[in-house]
């Protein structure tokens, strides 16, 4: 049993539109104030101060930036560890790092390998150094990349999503804004407010992992590239502590299990946010095979070894979320990463480099060059709207740093597919190799192929205490969604299914979005979809249903995450 | 301090929440007046004197009958700036948050809202205001007079301390603009016994019912204890249950004496909708609910036996 079996009640055309009348018409049109989509803006907005008779030409809003959550970075998670190497190329001299929000260098650093009981110090992999690194929280970065982009000039618009691509002659023209105020069956309540259509010369899509609209014109234009992408799925909290952690520690192993059937890939990373405060969160491939797994559940499992306990000790629980991570790669890039009138950026273009767990870097540089290339084209006068007219972007990024690294660490996490022991020692391989051996390039199955099987996987979990462990609908409250429960269901997934399809979704899910349902006859049930309690991490695409986008300004209110 | 209390009133009452809010202004002292504004109010005067105002201004015009936020707020401005108060408080309601929101405009104002206490701190007014899902509180003040405040509905609780109050008409002048909006038509939600903000008992269904049939379970005990049905999310979202009666995060925020909860494992979106109940009943099935740990009395048991001892106990009790 597959869950791509079972795929969800979805049409491409519902989110693609002809152009009318704009209500608003911008220069460029970023989709999404992250790191990718900020970082463009930044640039653009230092590209146009240099060029103000461009400025001119472009209107009255020459940059804005969609932004689904109540603000940039509401709805932004990583680790995160950051090379600042693209953010100080990004701001030369305008910005020094000590003015950037990072939460202190990385200092010193291990890598466990865990056993239920025991932890086993082992070398750190060399893609996994991080000497010169900060650590930050993403969503704290955010609001000042925002901040830096408003200054630049850039216009953001928040609680706005980015529903449908306006397509007319063969390119982008914008972008139609979602509907705010319907009820759970899309029926029209009194608040009411029909969304506008944005109209752009050239339209930027940075909207992260399981990118919406990224979907959607990956899939028009044909842009997918030989491999499907692959995704892990995140989950983390952050606690308040009373002593504090000097180093940046990763976990391999326990409570995963390293059996190639299994195929749990992933593990923990640990961070110190300044002086009282601890991020711990655990990573694991959506091509896991098991029904009964639970990333939350894992997380709240590893909490409980003594090496994570005793640092969490006396501390309290202050944030947590969810989000899913593109982890193929190089080979499951997209062909191309423009189209007519169209750019597209950072995770939502797959750029990830997953044996050095970092992509917040890539997405600040290729938001960089996208802006680069937007404005080398409307500065020749050139209708960017003519094929080709953009693909200096291409270019620039394969001649860029991201393609190199990317490159070079390829195959490394289809190695894993074959269990934890035999993959290791393949990356190792890989690592001495530079990515060149083994020679060619592997080939990556979708997360949904996987075949299902069940253990009784679930008996581990350790029953929620209120202090060390949590239950998900507790810490989905802590994740501030405050969504109305009447708002329109933006989860796409097929009501009847068999139980351990329906299991898979509920044990997956960290929001608990998901029930078993009743019987619906023939050995199938229907499955219960709670949409309100969704924080919008994207598992359930990855796994055999659609996340479209829901009601701008709802969903989770990250603040350190 | 001179503080003014916006009453609001709807058939011929004063509302609680905001004779709840008297009563905190006049134990934050200083001199506390209210303000009654409608058709025919004049006779709520006394019971707000009763609650602590040393003064009550009214203005009895059938131009301020319909709850319409703009005249109310013409009013309050001359109010306030011939009055000369340093503060002003509403109660939280969809009616009083639109009048708060127009007087802060018009005044030039700072509005603190949904605040779940007022304290005095080193000579200056502080509100608190809970933040991130109700797990902080924020301390929130005013830069300049008069400071404007709308209180969570729910947070303070009425009490009578016996005074009268001197009554003072006033007669506001309305703009034209004021007069533009006018009231088509009111409707009420049919429903027996008290609403649940106002409601002393409630008694609270949740999915461990089973079915929606079974909330007549919980509306007998309601009945027989003279108090009001309420209803978790769940149990909302699938249908068995109108959405008015639903308690919690994104519900409604409730403070009975009494909140027995019927079949609800209590997670902590339900919780903070009415953990300021004054006793908390639990009745549920799972010993390991996490409603037990801050419920004040809980009975692990199958509710299909013990709901209709209860409400026969509870009627057998009444009638003696």
């Amino acid at each position: 049993m597959r869950p791509a079996d079972y795929p969800p009640p979805f049409d491409l055309d519902e989110f693609v539109a002809a152009p009318g009348e704009p209500e608003i018409e911008v220069g460029v049109l970023v989709v999404g104030a992250g790191p990718a989509g900020l970082a463009c803006a930044v640039r653009l907005g230092q590209l146009l101060e240099e060029a103000p008779e461009l400025a001119e030409r472009l209107g009255e809003v020459p940059v804005a930036v969609l932004e689904k959550g109540k603000q940039a970075g509401s709805h932004l998670l990583s680790g995160a560890v950051v090379n600042p190497r693209s953010l100080r190329r990004l701001f030369k001299d305008r910005v020094r790092t000590d003015e950037m929000p990072f939460l202190g260098r990385v200092e010193h650093e291990s890598v466990y390998f865990l056993t239920p009981k025991r932890a086993l110090r082992i070398p750190a992999p060399p893609t996994m150094r991080n000497s010169g690194n900060y650590v930050a929280s993403l969503s704290q970065l955010g609001r000042w990349l925002a901040d830096q982009a408003e200054e630049a000039g850039a216009v953001i618009l928040p609680e706005t999503t980015g529903h449908k691509l306006l397509l007319g002659d063969g390119r982008v023209r914008g972008v139609q804004t979602g509907d705010k105020g319907r009820g759970r069956n899309g029926e029209e309540l009194p608040n009411f407010v029909l969304g506008d259509e944005v109209h752009a010369k050239v339209t930027v899509l940075a909207e992260g992992t399981q990118g919406h609209l990224t979907g959607i014109a990956l899939e028009r234009f044909a842009l997918q590239g030989d491999n499907p992408q692959v995704w892990a799925l995140g989950v983390k909290e952050v606690w308040k502590v009373a002593k504090p952690l000097d180093s940046v520690i990763h976990t391999m192993g326990w409570p995963l299990r390293a059996g190639a059937k299994y195929r749990e890939f992933g593990g923990s990373f640990i961070y110190p946010m300044g002086e009282d405060m601890i991020t711990i969160g655990m990573v694991v491939g959506l091509d896991y095979r098991d029904v009964e797994l639970s990333v939350h559940d894992v997380l709240q499992e590893l909490k409980t070894h003594p090496l994570v306990r005793k640092l969490l000790e006396g501390g309290e629980r202050v944030a947590w979320g969810a989000k899913t991570i593109p982890e193929g790669g190089f080979l499951a890039l997209p062909r191309r990463l423009h189209a007519p009138g169209l750019l597209i950026a950072g995770d939502g273009a797959g750029l990830v480099n997953v044996p050095a767990l970092k992509g917040i870097h890539y997405a600040v540089e290729s938001g960089r060059l996208a802006a680069e290339a937007a404005f080398a084209a409307l500065q020749r006068g050139e209708a960017p709207g003519r094929r080709g007219a953009l693909a200096g972007y291409d270019e620039a990024l394969e001649q860029s740093f991201v393609w190199s690294d990317l490159k070079q660490v390829r195959n490394m996490r289809p190695a894993f597919g074959r269990g934890f022991w035999l993959g290791g020692a393949m990356a190792g391989a890989m690592t001495a190799s530079r990515g060149n051996f083994p020679p060619g390039h592997a080939s990556l199955e979708h997360d949904a192929d996987q075949e299902l099987f069940r253990t009784d996987r679930a008996k581990s979990y350790p029953v929620s205490d209120g202090k060390l462990t949590f239950d998900k609908l507790s810490s989905v409250f802590l994740s501030g969604n405050q969504t109305r429960d009447d708002a329109r269901n933006h989860l796409r997934v097929r009501d009847r299914v068999p139980p351990e399809i329906a299991e898979l979704w509920a044990r997956m899910c960290p929001a608990q979005v998901y029930e078993v349902g009743d019987d619906a006859g023939d050995g199938d049930v229907h499955v219960e979809v709670t949409p309100s309690n969704c924080v919008q991490c994207g598992a359930i695409t990855a796994k055999g249903g659609r996340l479209t986008p829901p009601e701008g300004g709802s969903g989770p209110e990250y603040k350190l995450t | 301090m001179k503080t003014l209390v916006f009453l609001e009133h709807h058939e011929g009452k004063l509302q609680k929440d905001a004779l709840g809010v008297l009563g905190k202004a006049v134990s934050l002292g200083g001199e506390v007046e209210a303000v009654l504004l409608g058709e025919g109010v004049e006779g709520l005067a006394t019971e707000a004197g009763k609650h602590g105002a040393s003064r009550v201004y009214v203005a009895d015009d059938v131009l301020l009958a319909a709850p319409l936020p703009q005249p109310r707020v013409d009013a309050l401005e001359s109010l306030v700036n011939d009055g000369g108060h340093d503060t002003v408080l509403f109660a939280a309601t969809v009616l009083s948050a639109d009048i708060a929101a127009g007087l802060a405009a018009r005044l030039d104002a700072g509005l603190n809202w949904d605040l779940t206490d007022l304290v005095e701190a080193d000579g200056r007014l502080v509100g608190k205001r809970p933040a991130l899902g109700d797990s902080v509180y924020v301390d929130v003040g005013w830069t300049s007079e008069p400071r404007l405040a709308l209180i969570r509905s729910g947070t303070f609780e009425a009490t009578e301390t016996g005074g009268t109050a001197e009554v003072e008409k006033i007669e506001p002048r309305l703009q034209d603009f004021s007069l533009a909006a006018r009231m088509v038509e009111q409707a009420h939600e049919e429903s027996e016994g008290p609403s649940i903000e106002d409601a002393d008992m409630i008694v609270a269904g949740g999915r461990g019912l089973g079915g929606p049939e079974n909330f007549a379970l919980v509306e007998e005990l309601a009945k027989a204890l003279g108090g009001a049905v309420a209803a978790t999310r769940a149990v909302v979202d699938a249908g068995w249950y109108p959405y008015a009666a639903q308690v919690g995060q994104t519900g409604k925020t409730v403070s009975p004496k009494l909140y027995v909860a019927v079949g609800i494992s209590g997670a902590i979106q339900h919780k903070v909708g009415m953990q300021s109940s004054g006793l908390i009943v639990a009745i549920n099935k799972d010993p390991n609910a996490p409603i037990f740990e801050y419920a004040d009395l809980g009975v692990v048991g199958d509710l299909h036996e013990i709901v209709p001892q209860l409400t026969e106990l509870v009627r057998a009790r009444k009638a003696a």
